[in-house]
């Protein structure tokens, strides 16, 4: 990565995703300047917040690793992180784009050394760990977290533990003067990759998240599971932090409902089978995993996952959206509601509950150029009059991660088509 | 309509769903539903006996075309109006106003279960409160606990007595009631006169014979 | 090489500098690496630091540089000196963080940190920098397979972008499945209604795009060459056959309905039953009228049954899901009611399986009174003037049956990635031995191929599961075991039209890429933009074919006189047959048995009196050798008397390194890969498991050699094995000092 000069054959991308860095590195490797805008203090989005990938049960920082080695290769991506797209001017062939950049207290000098870290003293919540666990004041998000340099914590400043972060440095890179600052780049073309967020599970009021300690979400179930979570990969109870063997996944907590999520997220089932998986592996047929479910939707080949998972004595499935959770006196969340195949009221004790939130795109309720459409569930619609802004991943729709990649790789061509044609009005 | 051998009509057709639709208040809703149970388990009478078939059961069974089984089912009758389902319903399909609905296509067909208490409570309400336009509760109270004979009724109006002397102390039950005072109306041939007009305008739009 | 000039450069950073006797790695660069110039700096990263390397490349003629820092993973963007051949010698992730910070641990932390520094001065000393495949094609027109919606997409997506193409269709006409719907499942807001189908225009697109050679009636005869420079033979129907140069492919070949014949107990056969395609048929039929059975009556009720020979648990028919086929009888629900709102329309199903936007679909179904039922189908029987569907309703909890003058049958879609070549390797190989019906396979499987490939290794894309060409990558999806060929559409995976054109798209970026990077003379992906290549010396060659039948990617064939003939552009530098080959020919200018075997032969090995046992480590590169990098990161420690080598794949690993390892008197060997088989997680697919299988070879060797077993380990290693990796290094290294210290000790 060097110091890409943005031009109207420039190519940004705004999410630095797993859709967003397919995008950039696709159009990259085919010769197209790249500039790739993130968020976050790090590359990876969502995906590096998960444990494993279904139907193969391997780890997605496995592919993180091969995309940020083609990302350090590549002399055509420019990255910035902690950015955030505050407005496009222009037309298609020619935007210009303002970018607004949040200090990180720490400049290119850092070596990852951790000294900072041991130096300081405060803790915020992590946010990589979905704010389960404390992470200190000077950080690295996660061990793949590229750039691989410190991130301080805004509320540091003006406190005794940014001296001792500055003083902990011996390469001068705690740089407790960068200011906030908006650079203008331009672009031909525009990937919109912004990706989605878990739907907030406390709308879901009957499943009374954030009320009882052992209901929590899909996305923080991944964290638990993870070796590098804040429970050092073991599936234990926030509320007592005994472990829990007994799990319900609660499918469409959000999704398939007009209350909530009018759209289905389609992930979530696949998601819900995968971490059945972390059940039995942790332990084994101690582990008892029931899902609840309307419909699953084990899509095309994952059918086969779903067999497996179906032949597994540990796991049970009941066709049934769960009414309402209640607490007993032990702190165990109790499902209720009925089977809906032959009618069966059930009241099931289990250790923990594990909401299958679904998937709100983060483009929802965002500025975006009024020639990006939007469709009901606020995905971006590729809309065939503009052709200049393109959405990539699950900006677009619902998509587990193998969609999100095909739907990243096909938005860079469609770029690429932009930038090329100014290549031949200008060449 | 009230030919019970339409039930007879083929299983999973339309023709009883239709005539759902057309005869029951909020029927057109019944299509709607994707069976994923949580009116069921939302539903506070759950729990207790005489919930033969939840709502998303009914539904189906609706879809199905068993006409006789949904009609003659005490289930819709259980129904408490906590609206609980309704808001719940992911599909947000007005299920408290479909199962009164099924409930009053079943009462008018006189299919609809007898000795049924809440079809019971309904039609002594519904008599008492329409004959002056105001609520005789007196009345009402008498019709209701002597419904199972007299020393029942005694038996019942004893263990109420607390209840009702406060109410006649608090000047909300007025026992002359039980002699045809009390409140009314002022114009009861004009409520008559609406009701009769509502009655004529509902068969019309639902294609019944007027009552 | 006369000009070679080498310097290494040792970094004082991060603690090494109190960490380590720097002043002694300087020693043994400069004695033992035999370095010409060596420095020593205290932040080597920093602006200053690579200005001074940058000056020793410009002003001092370096041409190669040992940089003893941090990891290769670590630092890179800092450590990049495109004209120059560097190696890293990992001091700090793989010496300092997971050793303790002791006076006890000092002495073999020290000899850790000089160990990595003379193997950094060894492996670059072996090394030249690549200068990319000479034997490159420049030809940038696209070849695209299949004249669906799929091929056709493909086709004008990438001559939108200015590329050409030569479209290949095997029927008279463009259209494919797509073409023959009556509509198609809507694919924008507000997902309501079905869609028209879209073929005309994209036909007309292409007719009118000047960039578009299309063929009809034609197939590919034969496919030769490598990226950037086929050769395709067209055989056209009732013509002369073709000839075009194209850079890279699109395998747009689509899919076949399940034969619902294979399916009588659901009525497969019968008079009154069609599939999917059959009911598009008589929906066109009609016109927008009211659609009538073949037998000319209007159709009346309907009961579509999902999941027809698909989801199958008992082997006989499909187990997969095809995807498509409920939002599919949705719309053909949908036919029936927006015509006439009193056919009744039944759809059983067991799961309703309509994603994303297709619940609007699935709603908008339900409100034009299609009538759905979790049911599980039994029997289908013609029964009257229709069908009696005999199913269980599963809400109600009962057998029961719907009569309807049509039935559905929802079969799901079969791949047409032509014959499998496992299955044709395995018919040629008996074939040979002369058995007839074997020759006859072979010409029928033959028969069904799509690409006609003269590839040593057959002549279509791998399958992977259940026929379809997926790559079974999650972040790859598009990985192919064929460089620059890319599958789209259906025949990659079952999917829906929406989907096979956002495929299609991503399938001619791929493709376009390919051709680019092709003419680059650099590699694809995983490797992306990778000069080296693989070169061999033929005069050692022993003509034993393990490179080219191990090639994962079939880049090599084989010559006239029997040589291996490398196609570099097809190849994807995993070096798979440089682990392969007996004699050790084949090289990277970068990577070869030579770099790694300097390596091992640089390690200090102490006497066996010592009781400082030396452990050789070879780590793939993708996923170990991070894991490793991760653990010190966490300051996890682990044995001081490990010494780790990143290679590009367990598949490169040539036996030579492990004997050479264990005759210079390493104690141990341990080999870290990924894992393989049905849910291989190895980037080059195969690699890992023909590493691995060859390693099972080396047992034999270390018998002749008198070595217990366990002095090889051979470990299956994910990247998120962080923390347990240094636990099984540590028990490994106790293990090899219980069993001793290897008696090849000085020899």
């Amino acid at each position: 990565m060097t110091s890409v000069v943005a031009t109207n054959q420039t190519i940004l991308v705004v999410g630095g995703g797993i859709a967003g860095m397919t995008a950039a590195l696709e159009a990259a490797e085919t010769g197209k300047n790249v500039v790739l805008v993130e968020k976050n203090p790090y590359l990876g989005g969502r995906t590096a917040q998960l444990y494993r990938y279904f139907p193969k049960m391997c780890h997605p920082t496995c592919g993180l690793e091969i995309n940020l080695r083609r990302l350090k290769a590549n002399p055509r991506i420019q990255v910035y992180t902690l950015a955030e797209v505050t407005g496009i001017e222009g037309r298609k062939g020619d935007y210009t784009v303002n970018v607004r950049l949040t200090p990180r207290y720490v400049n290119d000098n850092c070596t990852a050394c951790g000294e900072c870290g041991k130096a300081v003293e405060a803790e915020v919540s992590d946010a990589f760990n979905y704010n389960l666990g404390k992470v200190k004041v000077a950080y690295l998000p996660h061990a793949m977290a590229y750039p691989q340099r410190y991130v301080l914590d805004p509320s540091i400043v003006g406190t005794p533990d940014a001296e001792r972060a500055k003083a902990a440095c011996k390469y001068g890179a705690v740089d407790l003067d960068q200011k906030e600052e908006t650079v203008s780049l331009r672009a031909g073309a525009i990937v919109w990759a912004t990706g989605w967020q878990p739907y907030d599970a406390e709308k879901i009021t009957p499943y009374r998240y954030g009320e009882f300690p052992n209901v929590i979400t899909n996305v923080e179930f991944e964290r638990l599971a993870d070796p590098h979570g804040p429970t050092g990969g073991k599936i234990l109870r926030p509320s007592d932090g005994r472990e829990a063997k007994n799990i319900a996944f609660i499918q469409c907590a959000g999704s398939r409902d007009e209350n909530h999520l009018r759209h289905c997220s389609r992930f979530c089932c696949m998601g819900s089978l995968k971490q059945t998986h972390y059940v039995q592996e942790a332990y084994g047929d101690e582990g008892k995993s029931t899902i609840y479910y309307i419909d699953i939707r084990a899509i095309d080949r994952f059918e086969d996952f779903y067999a497996k998972v179906k032949a597994n004595p540990n796991v049970s499935f009941v066709k049934s959206k769960v009414a309402r959770i209640s607490q007993d006196k032990d702190g165990n969340p109790v499902c209720w509601g009925v089977d809906t195949e032959g009618y069966k009221r059930y009241a099931t004790t289990h250790d923990l509950v594990v909401l299958a939130v679904g998937m709100e795109p983060s483009v929802k309720g965002v500025d975006i150029p009024a020639e990006v459409m939007a469709d009901s569930s606020g995905f971006i619609m590729a809309d065939p009059q503009n052709a200049g802004i393109f959405g990539a991943g699950c900006a677009t729709n619902a998509l587990d991660v193998n969609r999100a990649v095909q739907s990243a790789t096909a938005a860079a061509l469609r770029a690429i088509q932009v930038v090329n044609k100014v290549a031949r009005a200008e060449g | 309509m009230s030919d019970m051998n339409q039930q007879m009509a083929a299983r999973y057709k339309n023709n009883f769903l239709k005539e759902v639709e057309a005869q029951v208040e909020m029927g057109e809703w019944v299509k709607m539903c994707m069976q994923c149970g949580v009116c069921a388990g939302s539903c506070p009478t759950n729990f207790h006996p005489g919930w033969e078939h939840p709502p998303q059961e009914i539904f189906m069974m609706i879809r199905a075309g068993k006409r006789e089984e949904v009609l003659t089912s005490p289930s819709m009758w259980m129904c408490t109006s906590c609206y609980n389902c309704y808001v719940r319903c992911p599909r947000k399909l007005p299920i408290t106003h479909i199962m009164h609905g099924l409930a009053e296509y079943a009462y008018q067909l006189g299919v609809a279960p007898k000795f049924q208490p809440t079809q019971h409570l309904s039609k002594t309400f519904w008599d008492n409160c329409t004959k002056t336009g105001r609520v005789n509760e007196v009345k009402l109270t008498q019709t209701l606990y002597f419904r199972d004979g007299l020393m029942a009724g005694i038996k019942q109006g004893l263990a109420m007595k607390d209840v009702a002397l406060g109410l006649v102390k608090a000047k909300r039950l007025n026992l002359m009631e039980a002699l045809g005072f009390g409140h009314k109306c002022k114009d009861i041939k004009g409520i008559h006169a609406m009701l009769a007009k509502a009655r004529e305008l509902e068969a019309k739009r639902k294609g019944r014979q007027p009552a | 090489m006369a000009d070679m000039k080498t310097a290494a450069y040792i970094c004082k950073g991060c603690e090494l500098g109190t960490r380590l006797d720097a002043a002694a790695l300087v020693k043994t660069a400069t004695k033992e690496g035999k370095m010409h110039l060596v420095r020593e700096h205290d932040f080597l990263c920093s602006a200053e630091g690579v200005a001074m390397i940058q000056n020793d490349i410009d002003n001092e003629g370096v041409t190669h540089a040992a940089i003893c820092a941090c990891s290769r993973r670590a630092k890179t963007e800092a450590f990049n000196f495109p004209t120059t051949a560097i190696s890293r010698g990992n001091l700090r992730e793989g010496v300092i963080w997971v050793r303790p910070d002791t006076d006890e641990a000092r002495e073999t932390t020290q000899e850790m940190a000089e160990d990595y520094v003379r193997m950094a001065c060894a492996e670059v000393k072996a090394m030249t920098q690549p200068k990319g495949n000479p034997n490159t094609g420049g030809v940038k027109t696209l070849l695209v397979v299949g004249g669906g919606i799929s091929g056709m997409t493909a086709a004008l997506e990438a001559a939108r972008a200015g590329y050409k193409v030569v479209l290949v269709e095997k029927t008279g006409a463009l259209g494919g499945w797509t073409a023959k719907l009556h509509k198609r499942i809507p694919t924008r807001e507000p997902f309501k209604s079905p869609e028209d189908n879209g073929i005309a225009d994209l036909i007309a697109q292409i007719e009118a795009d000047a960039n578009i050679k299309v063929y009809l009636n034609a197939t590919l005869a034969k496919t030769a060459g490598a990226p950037g420079r086929f050769k395709v033979d067209i055989a056209v129907e009732s013509g002369p056959t073709a000839t075009e140069d194209v850079g890279a492919i699109v395998q747009a070949t689509g899919f076949t309905p399940y034969d619902m014949n294979k399916l009588p107990h659901l009525g497969g056969g019968q008079a009154n039953v069609v599939d999917q395609a059959g009911l598009e048929a008589l929906a066109r039929a009609a016109n927008g009228g009211p659609i009538k059975r073949a037998d000319g009556k209007e159709v009346k009720s309907v009961v579509f049954v999902q999941c027809a020979g698909q989801r199958d648990t008992t082997g006989e028919h499909l187990q997969y899901c095809s995807g498509h086929c409920c939002n599919t009888s949705i719309k053909q629900a949908m036919y029936f009611k927006d015509g006439n709102p009193d056919i009744d329309t039944v759809v059983l199903y067991t799961d309703l399986r309509t994603p994303g936007n297709g619940e609007d679909f699935y709603r908008s179904a339900q409100n034009k009174g299609v009538i759905f039922s979790k049911g599980a189908v039994s029997r289908v029987e013609s029964a009257g003037g229709g069908c009696k569907v005999k199913f269980k309703d599963l809400i109600l909890n009962e057998e029961t049956e719907a009569e309807a003058d049509l039935v559905v049958l929802a079969t799901g879609m079969v791949p047409t990635s032509g014959p499998d070549l496992d299955a044709l390797a395995e018919a040629t190989r008996v074939a040979e031995g002369g058995d007839e019906a074997a020759k006859e396979q072979v010409i029928q499987l033959r028969s069904k191929s799509v690409l006609n490939l003269e590839y040593r290794q057959g002549p279509d894309i791998p399958q992977f599961k259940h026929g379809f060409n997926d790559s079974h990558f999650i972040c790859f999806p598009y990985e192919t075991r064929r460089t620059a060929i890319y599958a789209a559409g259906p025949v990659r995976r079952p999917m829906d039209t929406a989907q096979a054109v956002e495929d299609a798209t991503g399938a001619a970026m791929k493709a376009i890429q390919a051709m680019e990077n092709a003419g680059l003379g650099r590699a694809a992906h995983p490797r992306a933009g990778d000069l080296s290549f693989p070169t061999a010396r033929l005069e050692g060659c022993t003509q034993c074919k393990r490179c080219t039948v191990e090639c994962p990617f079939g880049a090599i064939d084989e010559d006239e006189r029997r040589f291996p003939l490398f196609n570099e552009s097809r190849c994807r530098r995993c070096g798979t047959c440089m682990g392969a080959c007996p004699v050790r020919v084949i090289s990277f200018e970068n990577y070869s048995v030579n770099t790694v075997g300097a390596q091992i032969k640089a390690v200090d090995i102490p006497d066996e009196f010592s009781e400082k046992p030396r452990i050789l480590i070879l780590a793939c590169e993708n996923d170990a050798y991070p894991a490793l990098d991760m653990a010190a990161m966490n300051r996890y420690e682990y044995s001081a008397f490990v010494r780790a080598i990143p290679v590009r794949c367990l598949g490169s690993v040539n036996t030579i390194w492990i004997t050479d390892a264990l005759n210079s008197g390493f104690d141990g060997v341990m080999l870290m890969g990924c894992k393989h088989g049905e849910e291989y997680q190895c980037h080059f697919v195969k690699g890992s498991e023909l590493g691995r299988y060859r390693m099972s070879k080396v047992y034999d060797t270390l018998k002749g050699m008198n070595l217990e077993e366990q002095r090889l380990m051979d470990l299956e290693v994910a990247i998120t094995d962080i923390e347990t990796l240094p636990q099984r290094i540590n028990d490994y290294a106790a293990k090899i000092v219980e069993m001793g210290m290897s008696p090849f000790k000085g020899l």
